[in-house]
């Protein structure tokens, strides 16, 4: 141990997926705090409760030290594997001979599981899968804590993974649940700082949520709301904008909307007959002409017309005439709004969007409209994610405040480079049918347009399959579990699975395990954690202090405006006990079953790594040597990783062409989802055709938005009367931090984390009282979870809430798996098709549950 | 010279990222939280609010856990910080007594925060060496680091950067300033114990 060291070290945080940067005190040898680096653009030196509470998860004693192998054949949720050590040599010898008669056989037969969230690269295990020649991967971190139909539209909408409101204009901020400057979501110390900011400024935000959260606490107003019928009020309110108040923004719809495309009655398109593109009608010509026309200045967005003897409707008029099916007051009974709070939402919105007025921002004069919609999990997180998804994502798009200032920006939708270098450079571009393609390069957005054609799937999660789908797949364990339906000529024998812990994070947990006891599994993990009791053989990893990371500063550690900051990820220690990091480990296992040179292709493909950077066939490379060349790609020869040590961050001004690019991008965004028609009939086909119709529910493919209510609002045994949420929590990440510590701690004091909180006029019809021990059964799985309730007037009544993802039952987690530290809500969520939305592939998470009073846990 | 705290409740998210941030600074054993915060409900669903306030030692300047201590162990600095001696504390906890803030902890014996090893973890080794057993200890400022010119450690990482920190008596400080301009207030005035601690209404 070096005596007398002193120093702070620059890193990158991975105790959430902000990746925020950090500066790491090490006194002799020992990590004695975590800040903030202060040179960051997003966090400006500050970080989350979880973020400073790093080194309990380094210094845990429940980490795993050695490689394990099973002694116990029999697989179980919870029955002890009878864990030995054994020697590395031992466990990659196992794991590469094992993998190389995979191989031999049939590479598709492996499965890469990984996790968006903290503690490993999660693209690693991907990239592996691929060169082994797997289609299968699957990121079951996140799993029902993922975004998917957000994202979709994300990539087809603002050319992002994710969007954040302009806080640094907007006024009037119609939040559908999402913790965004509440210690979760993307980009968290930078978003807090920009809403405290906000809030200051005097940003009227409004939350609608079934539940008082920390985030509608410090909301202006809180509109709580049935859980599950968010895509119904956005319907409503679409409906008074469009109908009643007449408030939108025609310009923007017609210069960068579908919104004036000719819709026939067949629902698709119409088309020139000689160019094939879509029409649009012509006021002053009084004729049909394709969108890019260029003498076309006057398109009409609103009418019927006659072309080529085919009836022709405009998209906006068909969306228009759409939403009059909602009413408020019908959606009031729906929704539990009130009416009168959705005219009066609607009439705030409409107002406070200042359609036609515009700022002068750096010398541009660009649309201003201090406007935005946020939803996420919550909102989209059901049966029929994508239409309620739809529906939100059409408010801010009425009114034309899509990435321009104050308004909904995607998240770093589009980069111009270092002033220097020009790299790394993105953009979004106009494509097919003049719509916009997301920009692909770094960091890879979901690649959804052009559709991508609709084919037997060749891997587990269906995509193939289903083209709308992107984030994580619901389908994987079901159709692990049953490959033959499938029509999949093999089935999945060998998992190699790092740091996801999937039985709690992707529904009923039985089901889960189900779908993987019959694979060969290696775990590369850091804790013996319930995903482990499935597994074979166990590589102890490293922990992020204790590593180097390709790629520490995604997308998510960029906050809209300011500064581009990007930063590295490095071992502030050296990795305890016999930890190896499994990026390390996988370029090893490429090495001993002979797939190096391949590998090392890909990774020059995925990285854009050209000469003098690109990796060379019949090279050794060091995985430090691997991520160098990464860095000196993108930012230049003398920016490698010694640069990046040595200063921390890399941070320059953004433009006003990258923050608010709409007006500088010629492309479209579609208002009427054609292509979402054709694809669902595409599925509906082939579904036919491989006799799967009746579990490949294809309904939801719509172009427009509408209200479909989720499966559990059909339950009709009485007994089964609160619908059961999630919620997230600024003191844990998702299952993965109930074992430290501190933030155990900290849970315990805030009345909230470890309870089930219920309204206090529900609690006492049945005769709970605050602290109560209670028992929930979900209609649904028909499995029961057990916590204390809290009692509050915070939650709507017919609700039950509770935090992140706790109730842990692994013996090896000693803290987090003690009685009162909360519990596990993936019990009471289905995994069966019926609760799937297809075109997302989206679980529903709207779970009808019966809660009673117990004695005890 | 009188150092003081603003915390403002308009921008404060109840985030407990201070009582973490404390542990990490001061490197409190189990169960002591020289930072921490209280959450409170008011009213009818569904007209109800909830009010998250974090707390400290209000660094009073008329302390009454001064007034009680037999052994001198709780001074005053002459900069408003108070402070606890250690060395000279006997535990006999009057002051926890005295303290109308509950802001201070008595540590009975060595604990360590994954009991199930018998031991501390490399962060503990250090930082427990601050906190002798059977004494009484609570937030100091983060002396140290206003020592050396660093802002508090609560102060520092707000990531809502709620909390102000500065000289209560030069009336053209920030904190004055704060106070003055958005109506600062300190907890339970009546008491006459005259806290360095002011807040900002939500």
């Amino acid at each position: 141990m070096p005596v007398g060291e002193d120093v702070w070290i620059p890193s990158a945080c991975s105790m959430c997926y902000s990746f925020c940067a950090i500066k790491v005190h090490r006194v002799d040898g020992r990590v004695v705090k975590i800040e903030g680096n202060p040179d960051s653009a997003t966090g400006q030196g500050r970080l989350c409760p979880r973020g400073v509470s790093g080194m309990m998860l380094l210094y845990d004693p429940s980490r795993i030290n050695a490689p394990l192998k099973r002694t116990n054949p029999e697989k179980g949720l919870d029955t002890d594997p009878g864990w030995q050590e054994i020697s590395w040599e031992e466990a990659l010898d196992t794991v590469s001979e094992r993998l190389k008669q995979l191989r031999a056989e049939d590479p598709r037969k492996l499965l890469a599981v990984s996790s968006v969230s903290f503690r490993n690269d999660t693209i690693f295990p991907r990239l592996f899968a691929n060169v082994f020649g797997s289609p299968n991967s699957w990121n079951s971190g996140a799993g029902n804590h993922c975004g998917n139909a957000e994202h979709l539209f994300g990539a087809l909408l603002h050319s992002a993974w994710c969007k954040q409101p302009d806080t640094d204009y907007c006024n009037y901020l119609l939040n559908f649940g999402v913790p965004c400057g509440f210690g979760a979501y993307y980009t968290v110390p930078g978003m807090a700082q920009r809403m405290a900011d906000a809030r200051e400024r005097g940003m009227k935000h409004v939350v609608i949520d079934p539940l008082l959260s920390p985030t509608a606490e410090k909301a202006d107003e809180w509109v709580p709301i049935r859980p599950g019928t968010d895509g119904a009020l956005a319907l409503a309110m679409l409906n008074l904008l469009l109908n009643e108040l007449k408030v939108y923004d025609a310009s923007y719809l017609k210069r960068y909307t579908n919104g004036p495309y000719l819709i026939g009655d067949d629902g698709y398109y119409l088309r020139d007959e000689e160019t094939g593109k879509p029409l649009v009608w012509d006021a002053g010509d009084h004729k049909a002409k394709p969108y890019d026309a260029p003498d076309s200045e006057e398109f009409v967005l609103e009418g019927e017309f006659s072309v080529y003897g085919y009836r022709g409707r405009t998209a906006f008029s068909l969306l228009k005439d759409g939403v009059k099916k909602y009413p408020p007051e019908l959606v009031s009974q729906i929704t539990t709004v009130p009416a009168a709070t959705i005219y009066r939402l609607t009439q705030e919105f409409a107002d406070a969007a200042r359609i036609g007025s515009t700022i002068t921002i750096q010398g541009h004069e660009l649309p201003y409209r201090p406007v935005a919609v946020l939803y996420f999990k919550g909102a989209q997180g059901h049966k029929n994610a994508l239409l309620n998804a739809m529906a939100l994502e059409l408010l801010t798009e009425m009114v034309g405040a899509s990435n321009v200032p104050g308004g909904l920006l995607g998240q770093n939708s589009r980069c111009l480079g270092h002033p220097e270098m020009g790299k790394p450079s993105w953009s979004p571009k106009e494509g097919p049918d003049g719509l916009l393609v997301a920009a692909g390069g770094w960091p890879r957005m979901a690649n959804v347009y052009p559709p991508r054609s609709v084919t037997p799937s060749d891997s587990m999660d269906l995509k193939g399959m289903i083209p709308t789908a992107s984030g994580s797949s619901a389908s994987t364990p079901l159709v692990m579990k049953e490959p033959k339906r499938f029509h999949m000529p093999y089935s999945i024998e060998f998992v190699l699975h790092m740091g996801a812990n999937f039985p709690m994070t992707f529904g009923d947990p039985l089901k889960v395990a189900d779908a993987f006891q019959g694979a060969f599994q290696v775990s590369s993990s850091l804790f013996l954690d319930e995903a482990t009791y499935l597994a074979d053989i166990v590589l102890p990893d490293t922990c992020y202090l204790e590593r180097l990371s390709l790629d520490a500063d995604w997308v998510a550690s960029n906050a809209p405006g300011g500064e581009w900051c990007f930063h590295l990820r490095q071992p502030v220690v050296a990795p305890g006990g016999g930890r190896r990091s499994i990026s390390e480990v996988i370029l090893e296992i490429a090495r001993r079953t002979g797939m190096e040179d391949e590998f090392y292709s890909l990774l020059n493909a995925y990285l854009d790594l050209e000469k003098p950077y690109a990796l060379e066939a019949g090279q050794h490379y060091t995985w430090e040597e691997i991520v160098d060349r990464h860095y000196r790609a993108m930012f230049g020869d003398e920016r490698g990783i010694a640069w990046f040590k040595k200063h921390g961050v890399l941070k320059w001004p953004k433009k006003v062409e990258e923050v608010y690019w709409k007006p500088f991008i010629k492309a479209r965004v579609p208002i009427y989802f054609e292509w979402f028609k054709r694809a669902g009939e595409q599925v509906a086909n082939l579904a036919q055709e491989l006799g799967i119709a009746d579990v490949i529910d294809t309904a939801s493919f719509q172009p427009l938005p509408h209200w479909r209510p989720c499966p559990s609002y059909e339950e009709s045994r009485p007994e089964y009367d609160l619908f059961a949420f999630y919620y997230r929590v600024p003191i844990q990440t998702f299952s993965g931090t109930y074992n430290n510590p501190w933030l155990d701690e900290a849970s315990q004091i805030d009345p909230f984390t470890y309870h089930i909180s219920i309204n206090t006029q529900t609690a006492r019809q049945k005769g709970i009282k605050d602290g109560d021990w209670v028992q929930v059964i979900s209609a649904a799985t028909g499995h029961s979870i057990r916590a204390r309730a809290r009692l509050t007037e915070g939650i709507h009544p017919e609700a039950m809430a509770m935090a992140n993802c706790g109730g842990h039952w692994s013996r090896y987690l000693p803290l987090a798996s003690q009685p009162e530290k909360g519990a596990c809500f993936e019990w009471l969520v289905p995994l069966d098709w019926k609760h799937v939305d297809i075109p997302t592939l989206t679980q529903d998470l709207c779970v009808k549950v019966k809660v009673s009073r117990v004695e005890g846990p | 010279m009188r150092y003081g705290m603003v915390i403002d409740l308009k921008r404060c998210i109840g985030c407990y990222g201070c009582h973490l941030v404390c542990k990490a600074e001061n490197a409190t054993p189990p169960g002591v939280f020289w930072a921490r915060v209280l959450k409170r409900e008011y009213g009818r669903y569904p007209n109800v609010r909830r009010l998250s306030v974090p707390l400290l030692c209000m660094q009073c300047q008329e302390p009454e856990c001064e007034k009680v201590c037999p052994t001198g162990a709780t001074q005053k600095r002459a900069d408003g910080i108070v402070t606890v001696d250690a060395s000279k504390c006997v535990g006999c906890r009057y002051c926890m007594m005295a303290c109308p803030y509950n802001a201070r902890y008595y540590h009975a014996k060595e604990r360590y925060y994954f009991p199930e090893t018998g031991g501390p973890t490399p962060f503990e080794a250090i930082g427990y060496q601050k906190h002798p057993p059977g004494t009484v200890s609570k937030c100091n400022f983060c002396l140290p680091r206003v020592g050396a010119g660093l802002e508090p450690a609560c102060v520092a990482n707000c990531m809502t950067k709620a909390r102000y920190f500065g000289d209560l008596d030069d009336p053209y400080s920030e904190v004055s300033r704060l106070i003055r301009d958005k109506g600062g207030y300190q907890l339970q005035p009546e008491l006459g114990t005259d806290p360095s601690v002011y807040y900002l209404p939500p």
